[in-house]
């Protein structure tokens, strides 16, 4: 509205002024005194003003650009990010969280919008955002690779961050819960202490003899293809504790070392610059250790990230039995 | 309150971080005491999502490389604002970095005799940048956190975000943090202290970044009066998914991807032809939104964005299984698009920091411009070198990441070892200072929501401070975060917990967004040029004569004094930057 009341006053300013100095000319012409004082005080008037809104304009559009959506210049409004949620379709959202004083789950709906690409950490951080913030998620990379956002959608394990929530909808409701395999500690947010401990157990660390050349590198440890793909599926694992919830040994046994360790061990084992040597198998011939794993195969399909932890286990046991002398039949 | 005392304390747990404490562990022969501080998981750091890969000199003879080719296209690629003493220091350190990662784990992709592959980045002239797939810092990442575990003299502690920096004179303490499990305080008392927490760029609403990084240690820095340098620089990839904003990694016009406009034309022909695709990444982020506003972009209807194509078909399907796995990935989980198959939509979203902690050389962090902070330095994204300078080009971070967390590491340990005794003097009433601090912001009744603060601050800056600025859009930025920044002391923390309340750290982590924006803003306002990636519509030119300084900001009585300083130049004089 400021702006265009100052316009106003331009206006009348460009055409005011040679009007007013075409009639200040004619009344000089017909040499009339009276008309030549009017006309040259409106004149003076009309500068005045013509002046002062030009110093207004001026002021106001340094301190305001001529409107908001138009940032100034008009040019960057493709870029305005329209608010979330006004799209798409409602549903519900059920929430288990876990309530960290009364150690129990409280079962809390919320309604949210969304497309078929929002995902399931996506409505999460909405509901917290704009409607409940004190929901509480653990997240940060929401491109499924830092291994934060493990939990439970519909009863499956998954990443939060990468899974669709409309392809996990039924009947226009979805429900979210913890993971159980990990001690929990508020709302979607589980403790993950016990599992690290596992992971650092095992001695997860390439082990060279060179420790020399390890920390003043001269030249790289060659590697062809064929050594690199013994490994490379096991090291994809992203820490994010889903295999462990799934698996059916370690929730009835917690001493059984689990299926995410033991995938590392056999990563680091199947590497071939690690010095090692039998030392790892040795460490994981334990009625704990690999042979715990019933080969159920439930850690395999939770896996996000395609880390097959069965598999390695099963190849753990073959190196075992194939290596170490005691095992020999 | 809890009291530790560590020799050495790292903040945060990226690749810088981790190298800092690994190398202090080394260099120490394991006899320090050091302490990683994290407000994430450790081996959760946004260093995780970085994809394309290091760049660093192999193999010279085989690809016709050297450290000096190496050094002039980062040079030119910053704009002539990279310091070149440090670029010299990068480009040297860069080839042991890579063999460091190989040494520890790292599943580079290979050549031929086992050699490490190396592929085509955005700058380089030559092909010089070392990768594991897609997934290069994320593999980075594991193996640091492994070898790490291997160190007994280490303890990590998770989940622990910091508030603020104790600083007493001109030395540093330490800072004060809450354990996220539990909200109890802690105050990390250290001779030697790392700050490597990463960039800022949340600060934008589309941004490539994890939710992470809110730029804490910047802005406690900050805070602390540590100057700060070069902040209007913020990078912005040009490829980044919409509308979510999830990195799509250079490396995919690196092995030969095409940017298509609306009428299919492959139109970086028109802003750098004989780069194409692979220019520098503020010249094709420039090239992007020209086209978008220029009618030439597609527009996203349920997100209001534009976007252009990037265009993989024309690509062997197993290159992208081998080579580019992950984003594959991605847009087959985030939007259902095979890249064999369809083009994916992209447009430029905040990626890199270029600016943060003003440091020397050698990563020790500055007092003022001539004179040295006491045990304090500063690695990684939020310190700046500068070896960026306006603009960076991919694949240079992780080998900064890696040679100034090594440096840092090793300084920060040699001054423990030196300095024999824990500093004493007010360090404890300091911290139960900023005890009482936090709690009271804990517990009491504001009335502004975090979110509502934080959401304002995204439209003023992807509107006002995106990759084409002009001098009315940043006053009035500027204007817009003074407001917010009043906002802010009345707060209103709704989760009142103190388990695990994400609520209170987001609320600290807002107050640290808003101070990041002010030092972009006002700093962008101030320099009355063209450079790299801080275009201004009213200066549109480079003006060596004025500018060829970096911006020094200080936070001084409620406002921030600007200093300049001079780039230093070593040999390679500016010249007009084309591609």
């Amino acid at each position: 509205m400021r702006a265009s009341r100052l316009t106003v006053f331009m206006y009348a300013g460009i055409i005011g002024v040679p009007v007013l100095f075409i009639l200040m000319v004619a009344g000089l012409l017909l040499n009339n005194a009276y008309a030549l004082d009017v006309i040259s005080m409106l004149l003076l008037l009309a500068l005045v003003l013509f002046g002062v809104s030009g110093i207004f304009e001026v002021y106001a559009h340094r301190r305001y650009p001529r409107s908001g959506n138009k940032a100034g210049n008009g040019e960057f409004i493709e870029n305005k990010v329209q608010p979330k949620s006004r799209q798409g379709k409602e549903i519900s959202v059920v929430l288990k969280r876990f309530n960290s004083t009364t150690k129990e789950f409280d079962r809390v709906t919320y309604k949210a919008r969304v497309d078929d690409r929002t995902t399931v950490l996506g409505a999460l951080l909405d509901i917290k955002d704009y409607q409940d913030n004190t929901v509480s998620v653990r997240c940060n990379c929401r491109m499924g690779i830092c291994g934060s956002c493990g939990m439970v959608v519909n009863g499956k394990p998954m990443l939060a961050c990468e899974t669709s929530i409309l392809s996990a909808v039924k009947n226009d409701s979805v429900e979210v819960a913890p993971m159980t395999g990990h001690p929990l500690l508020k709302d979607m947010v589980t403790d993950f202490a016990d599992f690290f401990e596992r992971h650092r157990s095992v001695e997860p660390t390439l082990y060279r003899k060179d420790a020399r050349e390890k920390y003043a590198p001269t030249e790289e440890y060659k590697q062809s293809q064929e050594e690199l793909d013994k490994f490379l599926p096991y090291s994809y694992c992203i820490m994010c504790g889903l295999c462990l919830d799934a698996c059916p040994v370690v929730n009835s046994n917690p001493n059984f070392i689990g299926p995410q360790a033991l995938s590392q061990v056999y990563r680091y084992h199947a590497d071939s610059r690690d010095q090692r040597g039998k030392k790892r198998l040795f460490d994981v011939d334990t009625i704990d250790g690999a042979w715990g794993c019933e080969f159920s195969g439930s850690c395999s399909k939770a896996c996000p990230k395609g880390v097959d932890p069965a598999a390695a286990i099963q190849m753990l046991k073959g190196d075992i039995m194939k290596l170490l002398p005691e095992n020999g039949e | 309150m809890e009291l530790l005392d560590y020799d050495v304390v790292v903040l945060g747990s990226g690749i810088a971080g981790l190298k800092a404490a690994i190398h202090a562990s080394r260099s120490s022969r394991g006899s320090l005491r050091i302490a990683v501080v994290s407000k994430l998981h450790v081996m959760r750091s946004h260093s995780v999502a970085a994809e394309g890969g290091i760049s660093g000199v192999l193999y010279p003879d085989a690809n016709q490389d050297s450290q000096k080719l190496h050094a002039y296209d980062t040079i030119k690629g910053s704009d002539y604002l990279a310091d070149q003493d440090a670029v010299e220091m990068l480009v040297k350190g860069a080839p042991e970095e890579i063999k460091f990662f190989d040494h520890i784990g790292v599943p580079w992709n290979r050549r031929e005799k086992g050699m490490i592959s190396q592929r085509a980045f955005g700058g380089m002239s030559v092909p010089r940048t070392a990768f594991a797939a897609d997934k290069t810092g994320f593999f980075m990442m594991r193996s640091l956190y492994d070898e790490l575990l291997s160190y007994k003299n280490v303890d990590l502690f998770n989940e622990h975000f910091a508030t603020s920096l104790i600083r007493e004179g001109d030395t540093i303490h330490g800072f004060v943090a809450f354990d996220l499990a539990n909200r109890k305080i802690k105050a990390f008392r250290s001779k030697s202290l790392v700050i490597a927490t990463g960039g800022a760029s949340r600060v934008y609403h589309l941004t490539t970044n994890s939710y992470s990084n809110t730029g804490d240690g910047t802005a406690m820095a900050f805070r602390a009066g540590i100057p700060i340098k070069d902040m209007e620089f913020v990078q912005f990839h040009p490829t980044a998914l919409i509308p979510s904003g999830i990195l799509i990694t250079e490396a995919a016009r690196g092995e030969g991807g095409y940017l298509r406009n609306v009428h299919g034309d492959r139109f970086m022909e028109n802003y750098a032809k004989s780069k194409m695709e692979l220019a520098p990444r503020d010249i094709v982020s420039r090239a992007i939104i020209s086209e978008i506003r220029e009618g030439r972009g597609f527009k996203d209807h349920e997100s209001g964005f534009g976007y252009v194509h990037l265009d993989l078909r024309h690509l062997d399907s197993k290159k992208i299984d081998e080579r580019l796995p992950m984003i594959k990935e991605i847009t087959m989980k985030m939007l259902g698009i095979d890249p064999g198959k369809a083009p994916i939509p992209v447009r430029p979203a905040t990626h890199f920091t270029m600016g943060g902690i003003h440091t020397d050389i050698k990563g020790r962090v500055m007092k003022n411009r001539s004179h040295y902070m006491e045990g304090v330095w500063a690695a990684g994204e939020c310190g700046c070198v500068s070896v960026h300078g306006s603009n960076r080009l991919g694949s240079n971070s992780l080998s900064q990441c890696s040679v100034w967390g090594r440096l840092t590491g090793e300084e920060a340990a040699a001054n423990a070892q030196r300095k024999g005794k824990m500093p004493s003097g007010k360090f404890v009433a300091l911290a139960e200072r900023e005890e009482a601090r936090v709690l009271d912001i804990a517990e009491r009744k504001g009335h502004q929501n975090p979110y509502a603060l934080r959401d304002s601050l995204y439209e003023v800056m992807d509107e006002h401070l995106y990759v084409f600025r002009t001098l009315s859009g940043m006053r009035f930025a500027l204007k817009k975060i003074t407001e917010l920044r009043k906002k802010a002391g009345d707060m209103y923390i709704a989760d009142k917990g103190t388990t695990y309340n994400t609520n209170l750290r987001e609320a600290f982590e807002i107050v640290n967004l808003l101070d990041i924006a002010w030092i972009i803003a006002e700093g962008a306002l101030r320099r009355h040029e063209s450079r790299g990636a801080h275009v201004v519509k009213e200066y549109p030119k480079r003006d060596d004569k004025h500018w060829l300084k970096h911006t020094i900001a200080i936070k001084s009585l409620g406002r921030i004094r600007f200093e300049y300083l001079p780039v230093k130049i070593r040999g390679w004089q500016p010249e007009e930057r084309k591609y």
